[in-house]
């Protein structure tokens, strides 16, 4: 049974975002809508402290840390928003719950947005974030990395580019409907049969996010840091997926996890019954609380 | 001779907190597991019930048994040695006992419940006691994490691990797939599913999903008027704005008024359209199986 507040959330993204990526908005006119929905979205806790040193090179990124004696664990969260915006307050205060319940310290990655900054701008700063927390001396095995949406996109690549660099994997991957693949193949599947049930995403500006994200390097779409579903998962963590049967994203997340089984990796997924795209993000839902206990859980397992 | 002593009574200080923490590790992986099993108990009861039971036994068995007797010894040691930490200690030491009580009652309750009740009231009364027991699990490992892991290693010596540590237990066999396939078989072939399907996954009626999908287009449909006139009054506004004199005056409120008629329009034959296609569509669906006769 969805709960009412979940049910009122797909209606509103049903008449808001999903509008507003059906219509020909500019990058510019999109933030505004998102930031103007954003103050629905209530502050992080003030037990929660929020630090921005040390900082990355190119982009903003925030250190949360819960007020009640934090372990040893890091996560590295990577925000969605199609590469191109982002909610701020929502993927904060996402953060901060997931930090709570696994007394956590966290690091918020704001990295570049396209179309100022494409491919691979948003990737480096994600890795830059990576290689930091290391270079603090967290050791690998305290440290996991999640993403949300394109985050989750960001995740996946972070995770492929270091275990291609040599570095050091972390203790698992938490990744939340990650938009996985960038193809221009990427249209059947999920992609059509839940088109019209996914409350949040449309796929009329799938062309525009690809050519905007890539810039000139349009014609690295089918490379596996920017569509992982295609990419080797040899050597990767353990991957946990959570995705919404009723997204259009559903088979992204099945595609990465077949990949990844095949290739030794365990992955698991939940596939969540009617919920909206981003659905552990609010926090007033009682489903959000029950993904978030179970994120935790999957920390908790992977870093213990 | 005595350094080597404490150093060796240090390291398995370490073992030992690194024993608890995996336990914990264990323990989540059930937390998520009779999660997922509670809110399948009015759809599958059977199947369902019989993971839950083996949960429950499997908790019994090693984290009542072996892993809070162990905790126990520790927050004795800790309390002895740190007053600070007394009132704290004592809380989490009752409920671990409050958690056993709990563990059985569920397990009792579940095993002796009907299909029918699993289903009915009495299983959503049960799955609110699963839901409330999880939580405080839950919140008890994140307590038991922040007060007395992080203190232990600090304030106890090596004569108190030692103690803490003689007469330990077996390893947690949720560690040995084999081992668990042996004793909890149902649980065993639940946590080696890959996926998991959180909710109702029962395929509907496919008149009604049609149904359903229909009034998701016409939520769409009315959500693409409702932008479509907050952008006519947008443009409108502007088009007053630079309205400088009378004629310019009269020719935008020409515009206005032939825009606003074409939006007005694109209300009704919208939504009628709608309803023409989806009444014909659900017709056909309908007496598809009789003309196929």
């Amino acid at each position: 049974m969805v709960s009412w507040q979940t049910r009122t959330a797909k209606l509103l993204s049903r008449l808001t975002i999903r509008q507003s990526l059906k219509r020909e908005l500019s990058v510019a006119d999109m933030r505004e809508r998102i930031q103007a929905m954003e103050r629905f979205f209530p502050n992080v806790p003030d037990d929660i402290r929020i630090e921005h040193e040390p900082g990355l090179n190119h982009c903003d990124a925030e250190w949360l840390t819960p007020g009640a004696g934090p372990t040893e664990r890091v996560i590295l969260h990577l925000p969605g928003g199609a590469f191109m915006t982002r909610f701020m307050r929502a993927e904060r205060l996402l953060l901060a719950r997931m930090c709570r319940a696994t007394n956590a310290r966290g690091r918020l990655v704001f990295y570049r947005l396209a179309p100022e900054n494409p491919y691979p701008a948003g990737l480096d700063d994600c890795l830059e974030a990576y290689q930091q927390i290391l270079d603090l001396g967290t050791p690998p095995e305290h440290l996991v990395i999640s993403g949300m949406s394109a985050g989750g996109c960001l995740a996946l690549a972070v995770l492929l580019k270091a275990r291609d660099l040599g570095l050091p994997m972390p203790a698992g991957a938490l990744l939340m409907s990650p938009a996985a693949d960038m193809t221009e193949e990427s249209t059947d599947g999920s992609r059509v049969s839940n088109a019209a049930r996914d409350a949040v995403l449309s796929l009329e500006r799938g062309d525009d996010i690809r050519r905007l994200y890539l810039g000139e390097h349009i014609e690295l779409a089918n490379h596996p840091y920017i569509s992982p579903v295609l990419a080797d998962y040899t050597g990767l963590p353990p991957l946990f997926f959570q995705v919404s049967g009723s997204e259009i994203l559903l088979d992204d997340s099945h595609r990465c996890a077949q990949r990844a089984r095949a290739c030794g990796v365990s992955a698991e997924i939940e596939v969540w019954d009617r919920m909206p795209h981003g659905w552990q993000a609010l926090s007033f839902a009682p489903e959000s609380g029950r993904a978030i206990a179970r994120l935790a859980d999957f920390i908790r397992e992977r870093c213990p | 001779m005595s350094i080597q002593t404490s150093e060796k009574s240090s390291n398995r200080g370490q073992t030992f907190m690194r024993t608890l923490r995996q336990d914990h590790a264990g323990l989540s992986r059930i937390m998520r597991e009779i999660d997922t099993q509670a809110h399948r108990l009015a759809e599958d009861s059977e199947g369902a019930r019989a993971i839950l039971v083996d949960a429950f036994r499997y908790l019994l068995r090693y984290h009542h048994a072996f892993h809070h007797p162990r905790e126990d010894r520790l927050f004795a040691r800790i309390r002895a040695r740190d007053e600070a930490l007394d009132q704290t200690l004592q809380q989490l030491s009752h409920e671990h006992e409050t958690g056993e009580q709990e563990t059985r009652r569920l397990a009792e309750d579940l095993a002796r419940a009907s299909n029918k009740e699993l289903v009915g009231e009495c299983g959503a009364e049960l799955v609110d006691r699963i839901n409330d027991y999880l939580r405080h699990t839950r919140t008890h490992m994140r307590h038991e994490e922040t007060v007395f892991y992080s203190r232990a290693e600090q304030v106890l010596s090596d004569e108190d691990w030692l103690d803490i540590i003689a007469d330990d237990g077996p390893d947690d066999p949720i560690t040995d797939i084999r081992t668990m396939r042996a004793s909890y078989p149902a649980l065993a072939r639940s946590l080696d599913e890959p996926t998991s399907h959180l909710g109702l996954h029962r395929p509907e009626h496919s008149s009604s999903h049609e149904l359903r999908l229909q009034m998701l287009a016409l939520t769409d449909l009315y959500g693409g008027l409702m932008h479509e006139a907050i952008d006519l009054t947008r443009t409108h506004f502007q088009r007053l704005k630079s309205v400088r004199d009378p004629v310019s005056l009269m020719r935008t409120a020409g515009t206005i008024y032939a825009d606003n008629l074409r939006f007005a329009g694109q209300c009704v034959t919208r939504p009628s359209r709608w309803a023409i296609n989806t009444g014909a569509g659900l017709i056909v669906g309908w007496l598809k199986p009789y003309m196929k006769q």
